[in-house]
């Protein structure tokens, strides 16, 4: 390498200008963010108004025009149209759909956290104002959180809030109304009380007396008052109910708080592992497409494999339960 | 290796430091090729210092290495007095940096862009997005997105974002480029009012001209090595001297000339008009009173004789051409 000697060395400054007086050392070499890193950053992505509006309508959206629908048929036609709340839709919610779409918006948006710094060339210029590597890192983090919880909180709420205000009042099953609501003890007792429709109209798959008197005329009506029935007919309108417990409960009860919650943080929880795995594997990868594959590939063909691997000590109920609280609540035995 | 041993390491000399910028032996590789090779470099506070050299050279590097955006593999380096890495957070506090092409997230306006940035930084930061933006001539613009941006406008939105922590140093890779006429002339006037104001201004580029026009002092870099560093005049003060010399009679006006001892000095060509001579460096106004009396002496009519005074960028190619010369 050819090299030339230094001229000399540059001219004096002109004049030095004093250090300004609001530059005190901060904490910037701290691994910890800003509140204010965290705010801005939460308003960085709130601000990408298609990914929002995609996520919006995805997770609430989807749910509030099934409900309003819902709730519109059964305003105008009670008869035609169940009510919008029950257990069986829950169920279809919390342990289907939301966590589906819950998932997609964690996974979009930590992939979008993690990479979009760096693709959009933001990332240089907010490490060269000396603040540490890893509290810009780690201020994606609360930040994203902030939305993917708050996204996936307001869907489930919906959700929760219509099982229970638009729960049914009453159940009208083959013209036969029961009320809802009803412990297994209580049950058992209405069916005592209604022996004659319980026998004739509700599901058994057991073995029925031949001289039954069905179809009866008060079948075809609402409920009415009850009948003489023999001992034999009570007892059996009682085996009869106990046996559709399990069912009665998932189709016309609303989900107890306590489920509620618990299915709440479960759905939270995938939300948050699913963000923080997409805004690693997004920071490291400095882009957002691969890694948003790669989750969606984990979560449609590794899953369902994982899934189904027999544990154990789950054996007894592991046809029916997946370790989500829905499963017992639809299968006390399991609980 | 990279050593923090300078001399005002600690942080009551650093505000006492001379030197902008400090760098000794600073080296950068990337794989077999270097990018920056035992630079040594001297930026005196409150000046307008530019990085020159070729596209390719090192520029671009040498300032992400000073920024700790990449590691050096050797050396030592000091900003505003602050060895850094060791302390590169109380540095990079009162540093103001451009790093390649200025760009930010296009869904979000200008000031927006400010208002993520100022959040890294101290708290007063925020104060200034307001100024910064009014100060580079995009308070008009600030709330639109910066994808509506020009190139030109980014620039400055680069600017702005520098003067979030109220600089002592700005390190400018490359301000001009994209920029038309108006928009440098601007750049230009807005880098020379920082100065002004006692701000350190680095300034790395291709452009020879707009060096010239906005910088008091220059290093010279090629291959990722600093071939020279100085004030500009003095720099141009050593460099080779043209001369047009319009004249009757140019061929016989060479011999002549190269009949005396000043033909060992003076490398003299005919051109359209008469000769176009180089001069050694630091020849003085006698060596043209000489010439001027040879010819005359000769018979030779002169009709115009002038100095002409040495670009950078003539001196630039002058440097880089013997940089070229296998000799």
């Amino acid at each position: 390498m050819t090299t030339m000697p230094v001229s000399g060395v540059p001219a004096p400054a002109r004049g030095s200008r004093p250090a300004p007086a609001g530059h005190s050392r901060d904490r910037r070499g701290s691994p910890v963010p800003a509140a204010g890193m965290i705010a801005t950053k939460i308003m960085e992505l709130r601000k990408r108004r298609g990914l929002m509006i995609t996520l919006i309508v995805l997770d609430i959206g989807f749910p509030a025009v099934f409900y309003l629908i819902r709730l519109l048929g059964h305003a105008f036609a009670p008869r035609a149209n169940p009510s919008a709340g029950s257990g069986q839709i829950f169920t279809f919610f919390a342990a289907g759909f939301l966590p589906t779409f819950g998932f997609i918006v964690a996974a979009t948006v930590g992939c979008t956290a993690g990479s979009r710094d760096l693709t959009e060339g933001m990332f240089r210029h907010l490490v060269v104002t000396g603040r540490s590597r890893l509290a810009l890192y780690l201020a994606r983090i609360p930040a994203g959180l902030a939305i993917v919880a708050s996204l996936v909180a307001i869907g489930y709420a919906i959700v929760c809030a219509v099982s229970v205000f638009a729960a049914p009042t009453f159940i009208d099953y083959n013209n036969v109304n029961i009320p809802p609501g009803l412990s297994r003890a209580e049950f058992g007792n209405w069916a005592r009380d209604h022996a004659e429709p319980v026998v004739c109209s509700l599901p058994y798959s057991g073995q029925v007396p031949a001289n039954l008197p069905c179809p009866l005329p008060w079948s075809k009506s609402a409920v009415t008052p009850s009948q003489p029935a023999s001992a034999k007919l009570e007892a059996l309108a009682v085996k009869i109910a106990s046996q559709d417990y399990p069912g009665y409960t998932a189709i016309f009860r609303s989900p107890p708080d306590s489920l509620m919650i618990e299915a709440g943080l479960w759905i939270e929880l995938e939300a948050i592992v699913t963000f923080t795995v997409g805004l690693g594997l997004a920071s490291l990868m400095g882009q957002r497409t691969i890694p948003v594959i790669l989750l969606f590939v984990f979560q449609i063909i590794v899953t369902p494999i994982l899934s189904a691997v027999d544990i154990p000590t789950c054996r007894t109920c592991s046809a029916r339960s997946s370790g989500w609280p829905w499963h017992a609540w639809n299968h006390p035995g399991c609980r | 290796m990279i050593t923090s041993a300078l001399p005002g390491a600690s942080g009551e000399l650093a505000a006492e430091s001379r030197w902008a910028v400090e760098t000794y032996g600073l080296t950068k590789r990337f794989g077999a090729n270097i990018a920056v090779n035992g630079v040594e470099l001297l930026v005196p506070r409150g000046s307008a210092f530019g990085y020159l050299g070729p596209n390719g050279a090192g520029k671009t590097t040498l300032i992400r290495v000073l920024l700790g955006l990449t590691r050096a593999d050797a050396g030592t380096m000091s900003l505003l007095g602050y060895p850094v890495p060791r302390h590169r957070d109380a540095a990079l506090a009162r540093v103001g940096a451009i790093v390649d092409e200025p760009r930010f997230h296009p869904h979000l306006t200008g000031r927006q862009n400010l208002r993520l940035l100022a959040a890294a930084r101290e708290p007063a930061a925020r104060d200034r997005i307001g100024p910064a933006l009014e100060r580079v001539g995009l308070a008009r613009r600030g709330d639109d997105r910066v994808s509506e941006y020009s190139m030109g406008m980014r620039q400055r939105l680069g600017v702005a974002a520098c003067l979030l922590a109220d600089p002592e140093l700005l390190l400018l890779d490359e301000p001009m480029n994209g920029l038309d006429p108006a928009g440098m002339a601007e750049m230009r006037e807005l880098i020379l009012s920082m100065v002004a104001e006692g701000r350190t201004v680095v300034l790395s580029s291709h452009l020879l001209d707009e060096i010239e026009r906005t910088c008091d002092a220059v290093a010279i870099v090629d291959h990722g090595s600093i071939i020279r560093q100085g004030p500009i005049a003095e720099l141009l003060a050593g460099a080779q001297l043209a001369l047009e010399v319009e004249c009757s009679e140019p061929g016989r006006a060479r011999g002549l000339l190269a009949g005396t001892t000043l033909g060992a000095r003076v490398e003299a060509v005919p051109s359209a008009l008469g000769l176009d001579m180089t001069l050694p460096a630091g020849a003085g106004r006698d060596v043209i009173a000489e010439i001027n009396r040879v010819l005359v002496d000769g018979g030779i009519s002169i009709y115009r004789l002038q100095p002409v005074q040495t670009s950078l960028e003539s001196w630039f190619l002058q440097v880089t051409t013997r940089l070229g010369d296998p000799q």
